[in-house]
């Protein structure tokens, strides 16, 4: 049997070998892929979350531990999906149009992954066009939009307001982020909420689904 | 006072004249082509394409005419080969996605791949795989991540030095007759030599070389500061002891001809907070840095200048500890940058190179009145007693009007009580 309190150490520490080895582990034991997720890589991300805001953990740290429950998450994924479990909600992520950095993006998905959410990630320099094809095909309930570049930051305006032209703004909430971005340029351009980190970003995913 | 002394003046905290004003001295402190066909055309100058002479963020030259137009005082020197690994020479044009056209390296080779994307190749060679990308409609290029499969037992701090060697002697004549040239005019020189940007993460991918080794991969670098450390520690031993040495050639070759060095471009700080922690720096950085900025000011009249993005107010006592001169981009907009308090805190023992307009929202998407008062009030808080050099906080990226960056030097010329341009 194995020592399950090891996977949340192993996330904790961005140990990705050893998240992978325990996971397995557990998989041949028969032990549910629910009770990893909920029980020990959730609550791994949330004290990975807390350390970052309080300072004890920075970007390389956030990276190893992302790298480490998703190497977990990748053996679990396919159970998952067999077994129907329900996630905290699907989010469609991505960086816009004409923008091809991904860095942020990434640590903002692997933490809404950390947080259980069901992320499907579309990559950099995302057309709106793609967005919404991902939302038609996929029916998220949130869709993330990044953008580092002040030149790229008029292309989340267009994303939204070509959701709104599909017709399929109404049906998800949208949320942004990426370095030039505010609180106040969010509500400009119509979005539901901005995240200033990735932590943020998973507090305010949380709020809004619950709130839907 | 001439541009020269007006620099060196604000350099050693004394009041200059006026305040000096940088535009295109370095890679960090530049203006995006299409903005300098702009300001061209805004001045009257003769109807030329623009030289890119930076073809990664796709930066414009700022030629004499230009720089007389804005009141530049500083000139730049910079390393013979550019981002993609080759030289600026054999000049030919190319028309932007934009349509703009202006003129680049003969060996600015690319593609264009079924989507628009415009793909480009170290040292022009068509035969090896692109190493960085514009999309479609893009205004600059990326690295595209070239990162070879990890064996951890295998990793050889060699394979993240290929970069990081011996100056040639050719490129120290090259360096010296560029250094000559910028300082026949008057202005102040800062020279960008290469080989002291420990960690840099525009330079980690290596687009300039053709098949890069070790770790290149952009986030597998970050983690190798937490993972890997004694590593990193490795590669930056070996990069300072080559780096000194190459400076030692360069200053027997140019002297004190140069008024500032750009050391290295290691952004620490992000909008909201830091990469890594004050320890961290303290670990791995501030060791090498200290060598650095010792050998520079035992040996050298030169002052020596650290950019790095982001929020560092907690940084900038170690960067001060560490020896270096200036502080560049100062970026205001970032968390706990307030300019009053920076100036307050820190203006007496380090110099600000920037700050002197926020890039990311006042000066693309303002109005040219919003310009001028930031830039006024930021030139009164910064001034104060020298160690202010005037600078946008970055370079000034494609799409800003050119109606804001002539309200920005306009607002530079009406502080300093300098009749402005017609």
């Amino acid at each position: 049997m194995p020592e399950l309190r090891e996977l949340y150490d192993a996330i904790l520490n961005g140990d990705h070998k050893t998240s992978a080895a325990v996971t397995r582990e557990a998989i041949d034991a028969g032990i549910e892929p629910m009770e990893l997720v909920s029980g020990y890589m959730v609550p791994a991300m949330d004290e990975v979350g807390k350390r970052f805001e309080c300072e004890d953990y920075f970007i390389p740290e956030l990276l190893l531990s992302a790298r480490a429950m998703k190497a977990a998450l990748e053996l679990l994924r396919p159970l998952l999906a067999a077994s129907g479990a329900k996630s905290a909600g699907r989010v469609v992520i991505g960086t816009v149009k004409g923008d091809l950095h991904d860095i942020g993006k990434n640590i903002v998905g692997a933490m809404l992954e950390g947080g259980g959410f069901e992320v499907i990630d579309l990559g950099a320099d995302v057309a709106p066009q793609k967005f919404i094809a991902a939302i038609k095909e996929r029916n998220p309930q949130l869709i993330c939009l990044s953008a580092l570049l002040t030149v790229t930051m008029p292309s989340m305006k267009t994303t939204i307001e070509a959701f709104k032209e599909a017709g399929v703004r109404d049906g998800v909430k949208v949320i942004v982020g990426g370095a030039p971005v505010t609180a106040e340029f969010a509500r400009e351009i119509g979005a539901d909420g901005f995240g200033e980190n990735a932590t943020a970003a998973v507090a305010l995913a949380r709020q809004l689904l619950q709130a839907a | 006072m001439t541009s020269k002394e007006r620099v060196a003046a604000a350099l050693n905290h004394r009041p200059p004249d006026r305040v000096p004003i940088d535009f295109g001295s370095t890679t960090v402190t530049g203006i995006h082509v299409s903005c300098v066909a702009a300001l061209r055309e805004h001045y009257g100058l003769e109807r030329r394409p623009v030289y890119v002479h930076e073809p990664s963020q796709m930066l414009g030259r700022l030629d004499e005419d230009l720089k007389q137009a804005m009141g530049v005082d500083v000139n730049g020197v910079f390393r013979r080969k550019t981002m993609f690994g080759f030289s600026c020479e054999n000049w030919k044009l190319w028309r932007t996605p934009q349509g703009l056209e202006v003129l680049v390296p003969g060996a600015f080779e690319t593609t264009t791949g079924d989507n628009g994307d415009i793909y480009i190749y170290p040292e022009g060679d068509l035969h090896a795989p692109p190493s960085a990308r514009m999309p479609a409609e893009g205004y600059f290029f990326d690295a595209i991540m070239r990162q070879e499969p990890i064996v951890e037992e295998q990793l050889n701090p060699e394979d993240n030095l290929e970069e990081f060697q011996p100056i040639a002697d050719a490129d120290v004549a090259s360096l010296k007759a560029e250094v000559e040239a910028a300082a026949a005019g008057g202005r102040a020189v800062v020279a960008t030599f290469g080989g002291t940007a420990f960690g840099d993460i525009a330079l980690v991918p290596a687009p300039f070389l053709k098949h890069p080794k070790g770790i290149r991969d952009i986030a597998e670098w970050y983690m190798s500061l937490s993972s890997r450390r004694d590593y990193v520690h490795a590669i930056f031993a070996r990069q300072c002891e080559t780096g000194i040495a190459n400076l030692a050639k360069i200053h027997a070759a140019v002297g004190d001809l140069v008024d500032a060095l750009f050391i290295c471009g290691t952004d620490f700080g992000t909008q909201s907070g830091t990469f890594c922690s004050v320890n961290t720096f303290r670990d791995l950085w501030l060791p090498y840095y200290r060598h650095v900025n010792r050998w520079v000011h035992a040996n050298t009249s030169w002052k020596t200048f650290k950019h790095s993005c982001g929020s560092v107010d907690r940084f900038i006592p170690s960067f001060i500890e560490a020896g270096f001169d200036i502080l560049n981009p100062v970026q205001c907009s970032a968390a706990n940058m307030d300019a009053s308090h920076l100036k307050a805190d820190y203006g007496d023992r380090i110099v600000f190179w920037g700050g002197g307009v926020d890039t990311q929202k006042v000066l693309p998407f303002g109005t040219p009145g919003e310009v001028r008062r930031q830039v006024l009030e930021r030139c009164r808080i910064f001034s104060a007693g020298g160690g202010f050099v005037f600078n946008t906080i970055h370079n000034v990226q494609a799409r800003t009007p050119v109606e804001n960056i002539v309200a920005m030097i306009e607002a530079v010329h009406e502080f300093n009580g300098v009749a402005v341009h017609a």
